[in-house]
């Protein structure tokens, strides 16, 4: 069953067509890879899924509930996150509190007036927070600022504050940008130790990352799908090739 | 029995300037305080904790403040004058009044990004300041002011002299007890999160915009109580309590006592009050360009203020013992 | 609204006038905005330096002098400021920024005052500004007997030629090149192994140097005393936003159309006093990036 339903999206930024036509089945409880040259407009695409940018045309489905012109933080209530290239984290804040954010937005929604709630009342919500974090292998830095952490905890953290509100679609935007080898292995194992029924969508360009988790691969290129299937069948794909090669040559 | 002894632990800062609020009497005239003053000081204290909300959790630099303090207290004043000598009816109308006002121009300003709002809160501040002159003369008593107030009453009480400072301390201590239970819920946290990463936060399922706005309100109210104390405290309404000079001394209180924090905005209203009306009779008329200097040399060298002066202390004295 | 064609010209020719001093104020804080990133909320101050030391110089030892002076002591000033003080804060946030050049604004402000008093310092306009033109002379338009003070033409004239400096500057100079090219990503600039630093540093000077120009010209129309700096601050900060921060053209359109705006609604002196904040609220809802903002930046 598709989650995320891709349909004829298409958005030019003036005179350059960054997504024409793009259909995407996301399927439920999958691992999804994006893949492309620099410039096919993956992450054009990633940033329409989470409410950045509007295109010009097409529709997305989020599990039957549509998704365009709804508010990021709308999108996130209703259960995608997003891992950003670069860390993306509270830094000025201690580890506990960046992972309590999210518990307190899946309880209470996008906003609320509760300026007065106490310490007693917050106690399970912090636990819970605890635990995720113990969960991720950062409990010694429970109370560290969020800044001070070396880029793969931080990149553990964010993980844990998109993981805490419960996702149901998790997207990761090049998320072993920049890592070396041992710190992405690290990262691959973490994201095939996720909890099943996550889908996940990845967008990268460490083919290494690519095979070694998704389940099925799309290839974007000049805004265009131009094909899809498991990584097998993409491996040898000329399409593919062609693709990837032809920027080479540039 | 456990709640209990959470509370006073929770709650010791509120208790420590509770404490220190209420015997300013005693104290005060020893350093060369005198008597009213340290009411001034107590209404500086509610302006300055509410805009700690603003600046200090959000990070967002308004320079209008004393738009709120200013509406607030030429309501208060006309409230006084032509409806009822009673305080009550007087404050509460002019605090609605300025929230109001608040909505709208934060509706209007927190669209934008932190430096554009810092420009247009100037603008509406100064905007104010002009009504307040020309066009709406007949109620502001122009560049006079607004003078002619009949003894202020809370109810059958004459509010005049003491009686007007433990009205204000207590209000004090009861504003500041609210703005620490605000930072300590889960409001005050998503607050300070939006001065860290506004769109982690988004992306985390939060609407920041309506946060900002919340704190905004916040701060204006607590802006607005505190103007319509002062005209409890002194019967003049001027049009400089609207204008970027007031909005600045608030600016400059929170920044030398150490924004964030809440109590060094205290702090640093009582530091910047004394200094102007104590202090000053040493240096005469360049209180300001001294204290403006003692601003600059905090943003360069000491950011966090008068408190992040104590924290270094501390480290530097307290953490051998404790090896940490 | 009932006018003659006289009272029409009049009002463009104050319009013009009072446009020309916020645009010289708004060209400079944009310059410096759109080239550094730093909003100067000292810049009021900077004019203030100007035309104290203007009218020191033009009362001591006349207006030449003064015009000779000024200007050059004002880019140097600009320049110290740059190395001494803002460079420090290119790294933080920007609040930081604003913080310290407020206070900075107070601290000169209050200088300024100290050393000269708080009253108002009588700028004696050289004998060559003083006088009136006859317009009726020039505008064969006009009826009967029409006339302008030539002081505020020759202040419009200094606009025009300084705004037309500043274009040339920018657009035909390979200084002006690199200025331009930094203003859209500064970053690049440095990766290209230009010294960013040392243009900086002379941005900087020339939007207080710009500044001193209109202090010298300016301070008879705009009285000598410690306020001018921020009463002048925040209609030009305005006039940046309408015209879109960091765009040059857009200073210019906008400072000449609220001084329109100011010189055709003098009779009105209630709508007078807020015309400005409304346009600016109009503005803020209509077109947010500003008249000739660049979308999307600073929004």
């Amino acid at each position: 069953m598709a989650i995320l339903d891709i349909h004829q999206v298409s958005l030019s930024f003036g005179g350059l067509k960054a997504l024409q036509n793009v259909n995407l089945k996301i399927e439920k409880g999958t691992t999804h890879a994006l893949i492309g040259p620099n410039g096919a407009g993956k992450s054009t695409l990633l940033n329409v899924l989470t409410g950045m940018l509007k295109p010009d045309d097409g529709s997305v489905m989020f599990d039957g509930k549509p998704l365009l012109n709804v508010n990021s933080f709308d999108i996130n209530q209703l259960g995608i996150a997003k891992v950003f290239q670069t860390p993306a984290i509270f830094p000025e804040m201690t580890v506990l509190q960046n992972v309590t954010i999210p518990v307190f937005a899946a309880r209470d929604g996008s906003f609320n007036l509760n300026m007065f709630e106490g310490r007693s009342k917050q106690r399970p919500l912090i636990e819970f927070a605890e635990q995720q974090i113990c969960e991720l292998g950062l409990e010694k830095h429970m109370y560290s600022l969020a800044g001070s952490l070396s880029r793969g905890d931080k990149r553990r953290l964010e993980m844990a504050i998109c993981l805490a509100n419960k996702p149901r679609l998790l997207l990761l935007d090049e998320p072993t940008a920049g890592m070396a080898r041992h710190e992405t292995e690290k990262t691959i194992e973490l994201l095939n130790s996720m909890q099943d029924g996550i889908t996940k969508v990845i967008v990268e360009h460490d083919m290494n990352v690519v095979f070694s988790l998704a389940e099925k691969i799309s290839v974007l290129a000049q805004g265009q799908i131009i094909a899809e299937g498991t990584p097998d069948e993409i491996k040898g794909h000329p399409k593919v090739i062609e693709a990837y090669l032809g920027e080479a040559q540039v | 029995m456990i709640t209990q002894n959470n509370f006073w632990q929770h709650n010791r800062t509120v208790l420590i300037f509770a404490l220190v609020a209420l015997t300013m009497p005693l104290w005060f005239p020893l350093m060369g305080g005198y008597s009213g003053l340290d009411t001034k000081i107590m209404i500086f204290c509610i302006f300055v904790v509410g805009f700690d909300i603003l600046l200090g959790f959000t990070g967002y630099l308004s320079f209008g403040h004393a738009a709120f303090f200013g509406i607030s207290a030429y309501v208060t004043g006309i409230m006084l004058k032509d409806f009822s000598d009673n305080i009550i009816p007087a404050i509460i109308v002019a605090v609605l009044a300025a929230t109001v006002v608040a909505v709208v121009i934060g509706l209007l300003t927190l669209k934008r990004t932190g430096i554009y709002f810092s420009i247009l809160t100037l603008a509406f501040a100064e905007m104010f300041d002009s009504m307040a002159m020309s066009m709406l003369q007949k109620w502001t008593g122009g560049e006079n002011g607004l003078t002619g107030m009949p003894t202020p009453m809370l109810f059958n009480l004459k509010m005049q002299g003491d009686t007007v400072f433990y009205f204000v301390t207590f209000m004090a201590i009861f504003l500041f007890y609210m703005a620490k239970r605000i930072e300590r819920s889960p409001v005050g946290l998503m607050m300070k999160a939006i001065k860290c990463n506004q769109t982690r936060l988004e992306f985390t399922g939060i609407n920041a915009r309506k946060y900002k706005l919340l704190a905004f309100v916040i701060s204006a109210v607590y802006a607005a109580i505190a103007g319509a104390l002062m005209v409890v405290y002194e019967p003049f309404v001027g049009h400089e309590f609207l204008g970027w000079h007031q909005s600045g001394e608030v600016v400059i209180m929170s920044v030398i006592g150490g924004v964030g924090t809440l109590v060094g905005p205290m702090l640093g209203a009582g530091f910047m009050l004394y200094f102007e009306n104590v202090l000053s009779v040493n240096l005469g008329e360049q209180w300001l360009l001294v204290l403006g200097a003692i601003f600059m040399a905090v943003v360069i060298f000491m950011p966090g203020g008068f408190m992040e002066g104590v924290a270094r202390l501390k480290k530097r004295y307290f953490t051998t013992v404790d090896g940490e | 609204m009932d006018m003659t064609l006289n009272a029409f010209t009049l009002s463009i020719l104050t319009g013009l006038q009072l446009g020309s001093i916020y645009v010289l104020i708004a060209l400079g804080l944009t310059l410096i905005f759109g080239t550094l990133g730093v909003v100067n909320f000292a810049h009021g101050a900077l004019y203030l330096i100007a035309i104290y030391l203007a009218v020191s110089i033009n009362n001591a030892l006349g207006f030449g002098l003064a015009l000779i002076i000024v200007p050059p002591v004002l880019f140097i000033i600009g320049v110290l400021l740059e190395r001494g003080l803002i460079q420090r804060f290119y790294d933080r946030p920007h609040t930081d920024q604003i913080l310290v050049t407020f206070g900075l604004a107070i601290v000169l402000q209050e200088l300024l005052k100290w050393v000269f008093g708080a009253n108002n310092i009588p700028f004696t306009i050289p004998s060559w500004g003083n006088g009136i033109i006859m317009m009726h002379e020039y505008l064969p338009f006009l009826e009967g007997f029409v006339v302008y003070p030539k002081w505020r033409m020759i202040l419009v004239v200094v606009a025009i030629v300084t705004v037309s400096a500043v274009f040339a500057l920018l657009h035909l100079t390979r200084f002006g090149l690199v200025i331009r090219a930094g203003m859209r990503d500064a970053e690049m600039l440095q990766f290209l192994g230009v010294n960013i630093n040392r243009r900086f540093m002379v941005v900087f000077g020339l939007g207080a140097m710009i500044a001193g120009i209109a202090g010298v010209f300016g301070g008879p129309v705009t009285q000598v005393s410690p306020e001018v700096g921020m009463q002048l601050l925040v209609p030009s900060f305005l006039i940046v936003v309408i015209g879109g921060m960091g765009s040059l053209g857009g200073a210019v359109l906008a400072g000449i159309l609220i001084g329109m705006a100011q010189s055709f609604t003098a009779p009105y002196i209630y709508i007078n006093t807020i015309i400005i904040y409304l346009i600016t609220v109009i503005i803020l809802l209509v077109r947010p990036r500003g008249l000739l903002g660049a979308k999307g930046v600073f929004e």
